[in-house]
């Protein structure tokens, strides 16, 4: 497996991390399929807008750019399939490349980032302690003034809430304060991108394996 | 292509849509999948509306709202998969990762710019200091007319400035990225320019005052009405929904690789308003985008405004005047 080439490493240190963003694997050619066929059988794969492929022997290079959404291999941005022999029979081994996952990892940074601007905005934002019970003050005469529509009441609309009092606020943390400058939903995306790309780890490469595995048996 | 006629306009001649309610197909299958998908959309609508008009305080909140939205992402994602529209709109993993990657980016840091000059940061700040109170009678109103006010006071703004993001190149310029999209998808409305995504979000509705729950009632109708615009799901909407309110058909064919039917159906939420303005085009179209259907990337879409911009600012400024000193060429 050493041997088998990949897509160019630049950086050595980073084939540690390859995991993230490399898809290899292989599958076994059914029995009596010549490689010009098993090539011939995977060429429309290569067919689709923004790919490029050369063929040197038994081994393919794929590059893609701007993949459409519909492509069966839109995730893979560069990559070689080489077929090798050994005494098991013909096997296809695939080293694919997804800028698509390592953005996916990488995104989770973004949003951890994004929620902690997001802190140091809203600190920066605190108003002063006395402009705020000044604040609610206000507030609350309002809301003391808010009364339910005639129509509303008669078809049994709950009253709006009466204003509450200053300590309970205060107990709170006041909602006016922090509104707007929230890092939850920072927090909630980095989360949800975590999620994303360990679905996509195991997701894609089996579905890439599943496509080879049934363009070859075609 | 010849194109069809509807009204002045001659529309499909760059690519195929389909013009009219009798030419769009129907659900198909057995009868509970064809009346789920016919009566799903009212139920949802008028479900929300009975639910936030008799929550109690206690329920009736914005976390409310955040937990019930998220949870309606995710049963129209499902439904992606029971009854797609198109085939050829499947929502992938990659697909499905860069649509979320944009609901993140508008729901933080447009978010966050809002804060400082959104629409209700700038009204905020002339009413304090012109010390013009907001206009606060709207709160005695019946909470149903409240929330109709929110959705169609934004709804109306939306219209004209997405109107005329489509006939003004500065405004083009950022919501041009949006029309990219190749499919549509439960998340792809967040797809698009950050910057288009801010400006599309400016209204009026801060110069007034409504009641908090009315609020809610207005988010919940706008969502169970306004989900539908970006969407792989095959419903039969009701004669009565598709006149009044946008369709997944019309924000199909508004993001068509025909550039005439583009120059259509601009509203969010109220078709009525389209077709008050004579902009409405019933029909549907499932080969989408532009150039040909060319998928943008992230990167792309984050700089085509600023970099075709700066082409155009260029190319501009080194174009000759019109009363430059050219050798006079007679007339015939």
């Amino acid at each position: 497996m050493d041997s088998f080439p990949g897509p160019a490493v630049k950086t050595p240190i980073l084939r540690l991390f390859h995991w993230i963003w490399h898809i290899r694997g292989d599958v076994p050619l059914p029995a009596a399929l010549a490689p010009d066929d098993a090539f011939h059988r995977l060429a429309p794969l290569f067919a689709h807008s923004g790919t490029t492929h050369a063929r040197m022997g038994d081994l393919i290079v794929v590059t893609k750019h701007d993949q459409l959404a519909q492509d069966p291999l839109s995730i893979v941005d560069s990559g070689t399939l080489q077929i090798d022999r050994d005494e098991n029979g013909a096997v296809l081994r695939y080293h694919l490349v997804s800028r698509a996952l390592l953005y996916c990892f990488l995104a989770p940074l973004l949003f951890l980032a994004v929620a902690q601007l997001t802190v140091f905005l809203g600190s920066l934002e605190k108003p002063g302690s006395e402009e705020q019970a000044q604040k609610d003050k206000g507030k609350q005469d309002h809301k003391g003034e808010i009364r339910l529509n005639p129509v509303d009441k008669f078809l049994g609309a709950p009253a709006p809430e009466k204003p509450k009092d200053d300590k309970k606020n205060k107990e709170k943390g006041g909602d006016e304060e922090k509104k707007g400058f929230s890092p939850t939903t920072a927090y909630v995306f980095a989360g949800i991108f975590i999620a994303l790309w360990v679905l996509g780890r195991l997701l894609e490469p089996w579905l890439i394996r599943r496509l080879f595995q049934r363009t070859l048996a075609d | 292509m010849d194109g069809i006629r509807v009204g002045k306009r001659i529309v499909g001649t760059q690519s195929p849509v389909t013009i009219g309610w009798e030419n769009i197909p129907k659900v198909e299958g057995g009868a509970f999948k064809r009346l789920f998908f016919t009566w799903f959309q009212p139920v949802v609508l008028f479900g929300m509306i009975a639910f936030w008009y008799y929550a109690p305080n206690s329920i009736a909140k914005a976390s409310t709202a955040i937990g019930i939205g998220i949870g309606f992402r995710v049963v129209l994602q499902i439904l992606e998969f029971v009854n797609p529209r198109h085939k050829s709109w499947q929502i992938t993993w990659k697909e499905l990762a860069t649509d979320l990657f944009y609901v993140g980016i508008a729901s933080t840091c447009v978010r966050l710019v809002d804060n400082y000059i959104g629409s209700d940061a700038i009204i905020e700040a002339v009413q304090k200091s012109l010390d013009v109170e907001k206009l606060a009678w709207f709160t005695s109103l019946p909470l149903l007319i409240q929330a109709f006010l929110i959705i169609f006071i934004f709804d109306f703004c939306q219209y004209w400035m997405h109107r005329g993001m489509h006939n003004w190149y500065p405004l083009w310029l950022p919501h041009s990225v949006h029309h990219y999209i190749t499919q549509l998808n439960v998340h792809k409305g967040a797809v698009g320019n950050p910057l288009e995504l801010f400006l599309i979000g400016l209204g009026i509705g801060g110069l007034f005052d409504f009641l908090p729950r009315a609020f809610l009632l207005a988010g919940a109708i706008g969502m169970s009405v306004g989900a539908y615009q970006h969407i792989n799901v095959r419903f039969n909407s009701p004669r009565w929904w598709r006149f009044i309110f946008n369709t997944t058909e019309h924000h199909s064919l508004h993001h068509s690789q025909d550039f005439e039917s583009t120059r259509s159906n601009y509203c969010n939420t109220f078709i009525l308003i389209d077709r008050f303005f004579g902009t409405c085009i019933d029909g549907e179209a499932e080969l989408l985008g532009m150039e040909g259907g060319r998928r943008m990337s992230i990167r792309e879409q984050m700089l085509y405004p600023f970099t075709e911009g700066l082409r155009a600012w260029k190319e501009r400024k080194s174009r000759e005047p019109f009363f430059a000193d050219h050798t006079a060429v007679p007339a015939e």
